[in-house]
């Protein structure tokens, strides 16, 4: 039986983990919300992100946290141009179907070209405050952790913000609730639905960086990430931004409090458990409609 | 009319026979061709994928669920093999059979689960399928050997490695005939009525009284056993397993790929699709070695295909020939509504004119069932 003590840093740390999870599956969220899309190619930006921000670092030597001033608008004008440019042009009949493999396939060529670029080797970025933690109630955190969960937190609250109380957040709550409906009240969805998945990019842009802090980065990691990740939002209920995080933060913690007794491989088969028990109990997820749209 | 259009039917089959007869003729002629035994490891290596994705091609093709976690199936195919070789001291063949029953008896949880859902959240328990079981035969190295690997003994002791190349060959191209006979024969099945059913309109299927769910089930369980045996006799040739390759989302990726290209409604489709792509993954390994280039010509090339041609090369080259022919083929859903229109409007007035009670048509012949709206 481990101790309290310990139990209660393993509860920390899932609740750091959770709240990244919560970002990046909030993104996923987007996409399938506004393009009825599932973007496998989500986690291979994170990657693409977490490299951008591990290079920027290395040939000048700037804080990751700055390399965000560019990949965020980068990947918010990446994600708009591929809405507009390849899934538009994709059958509407088979839209969902297709775009997996679509996207399945700008994984592919992102991971072909960062071992290309980068080589398969295992990089880290070392920063002077990479070691550095604090203490909390008897849990030690790494400072790095903390400033991930922080921009997550942060971005996850941007986001919220921007969906309740902005003009063009009403408009892309709009368009994901009934987009026939809010072409009609003079939205232009086409156009909003763009920027929606240009802002599912960005999070993953966000979510990158944070996890370039204290992760080693490898070409094929986003394989590992995209697991979790689709299991989170399965479970939560496809199109729910509310339960994709509640989803999130659940699964992080049971993933780190089964870490106490298990090897990290097994406690991360919690996901697939959580995945495949959603199926077979209750398809339509957990904490959200099959299709539940609110934000 | 009738007699024009059935002259180059006439000849479509006869064509359709003879590249048959001609591509069997290859087939088997050549491995007493190939220059060299690296040569025969490609053949076979393409014969493998031509399974593999006629495997997934059950479940694919006739229902259009699209499963990206097929290598799944390979890789259990694969380790049940090789377990049941070295732990279970059955002979190689029993063992591959067995095997294949086995990952069948798991695939009935596994599609139960996964076939409640449709369009995303089924591709997304596909892929979570392949990942969990990579977790798992990495993790029980004390039972799978993890990432140090499994050794498969060979089933041929005594034979050169060109002889070993040579039986192998033949082997897979017993189990793509085996395949594609089958999905042959569910084609033109009741069986095969009811999963095209599916693939059109679920909802329709169901509520005409196809037990969808079942239909679903079965052919995802016969997709999974040829894609084990598949896997099985892979893992009986090569002798060394890993995790990492049995169980890559890669390689149930190259089976959509491989079917999508050569058109999923075609018996040949993912076999045509397993000849380029093949050559194209051998070729580029020979050409640009250990740099991780060939993930990018897969992607880009799935890429193109979705985008361009989700229908595959067959269709898109017997529509050209029909063009040029001027003669178009008639099946469910290569018409659009408006062509149906078309067609019916055409036949109104070919009937209207002196339109008979007794059903008969002004050329004499009976119209049969045909309804024609007033």
């Amino acid at each position: 039986m481990p101790s309290a003590s310990l139990v209660f840093q393993s509860i920390v740390l899932g609740v750091l983990l959770g709240g990244l999870y919560a970002l990046l599956a909030a993104g996923l969220t987007l996409y399938f919300g506004v393009m009825r899309v599932v973007m496998i190619a989500h986690s291979a930006f994170l990657i693409l992100a977490a490299y951008l921000a591990w290079y920027a670092h290395r040939e000048t030597g700037v804080d990751p946290l700055l390399t965000l001033l560019v990949t965020v608008p980068l990947f918010f004008v990446a994600g708009v141009a591929m809405q507009r440019l390849l899934l538009t042009r994709l059958r509407p009949a088979t839209l969902t179907m297709m775009s997996v493999l679509l996207t399945f396939s700008v994984a592919l060529v992102i991971e072909g070209l960062l071992g290309y670029a980068f080589s398969g080797t295992q990089r880290r970025i070392r920063l002077n405050y990479s070691s550095a933690s604090l203490e909390f109630f008897g849990a030690r955190v790494a400072v790095v952790k903390l400033i991930a969960f922080g921009l997550a937190a942060a971005a996850l609250l941007g986001l919220y913000l921007l969906m309740r109380h902005s003009r063009f957040g009403q408009a892309l709550r709009a368009t994901i609730q009934h987009r026939e409906a809010a072409a009609l009240v003079g939205i232009d969805t086409d156009r909003i639905a763009g920027y929606g998945f240009g802002l599912g990019l960005a999070t993953a842009a966000v979510g990158g960086t944070a996890l370039s802090l204290d992760s080693t980065i490898y070409p094929s990691l986003h394989w590992h990430w995209i697991g979790p990740l689709m299991a989170i939002i399965v479970v939560g209920g496809l199109g729910s931004v509310p339960g994709a995080a509640i989803a999130a933060m659940a699964l992080g913690l049971t993933q780190s409090l089964l870490q106490l007794e298990l090897s990290t491989t097994w406690a991360q088969t919690v996901f697939y458990v959580a995945l495949f028990a959603t199926l077979a109990v209750r398809p339509q997820g957990f904490f959200g409609g099959r299709l539940a749209q609110r934000f | 009319m009738p007699r024009d259009s059935e002259r180059p039917r006439h000849t479509g089959r006869f064509l359709r026979l003879g590249a048959l007869l001609a591509g069997i003729a290859v087939a088997l002629s050549f491995p007493s061709m190939a220059p060299s035994p690296y040569e025969l490891t490609v053949g076979i290596a393409i014969l493998n994928f031509a399974v593999l994705s006629t495997s997934w091609n059950f479940v694919g093709g006739f229902t259009g669920y699209i499963s990206l976690g097929h290598g799944a199936f390979a890789g259990l195919g694969a380790y049940a093999t090789g377990l049941l070789v070295t732990k279970g001291e059955l002979p190689s063949f029993v063992a591959l059979f067995v095997a294949a029953a086995l990952v069948a008896v798991l695939a009935i949880p596994v599609g139960y689960a996964a076939l409640r859902v449709r369009g995303a959240s089924f591709v997304i328990v596909s892929i979570a399928l392949v990942l969990i079981m990579l977790l798992v035969f990495q993790s029980w190295a004390s039972f799978t050997g993890g990432s140090r690997g499994l050794v498969v003994p060979r089933p041929f002791p005594g034979k050169l490695r060109s002889e070993h190349h040579e039986i192998f060959y033949f082997l897979f191209l017993g189990l793509l005939a085996l395949a594609l006979l089958a999905w042959w024969i569910i084609d033109r099945s009741r069986f095969g009525m009811g999963l095209k059913a599916i693939r059109e309109d679920e909802d329709k299927a169901q509520s005409l009284g196809t037990p969808t769910y079942t239909y679903k089930l079965v052919v995802f369980v016969v997709s999974a056993a040829f894609t084990a045996l598949a896997g099985g006799l892979y893992g009986l040739w090569f002798g060394d397993l890993d995790p990492v390759f049995q169980f890559s989302i890669l390689s149930g990726a190259y089976m959509v790929l491989m079917a999508l290209l050569g058109g999923v409604r075609h018996l040949y489709g993912p076999l045509l699709g397993a000849v380029i792509v093949g050559y194209g993954l051998e070729y580029s390994k020979l050409e640009y070695g250990d740099t991780p280039l060939h993930l990018v010509f897969a992607g880009l090339l799935l890429g193109v295909v979705v985008m361009f041609m989700p229908d595959g090369v067959i269709p898109a080259a017997t529509a050209l020939i029909a063009r040029v022919r001027g003669t178009g083929e008639t099946s469910i859903r290569e018409l659009t509504a408006a062509e149906l229109r078309d067609e019916r409007d055409e036949r109104e007035a070919d009937v209207r004119p002196d339109h008979r009670p007794d059903g008969k048509r002004p050329d004499g012949k009976r119209d049969g069932k045909r309804e024609v709206r007033q």
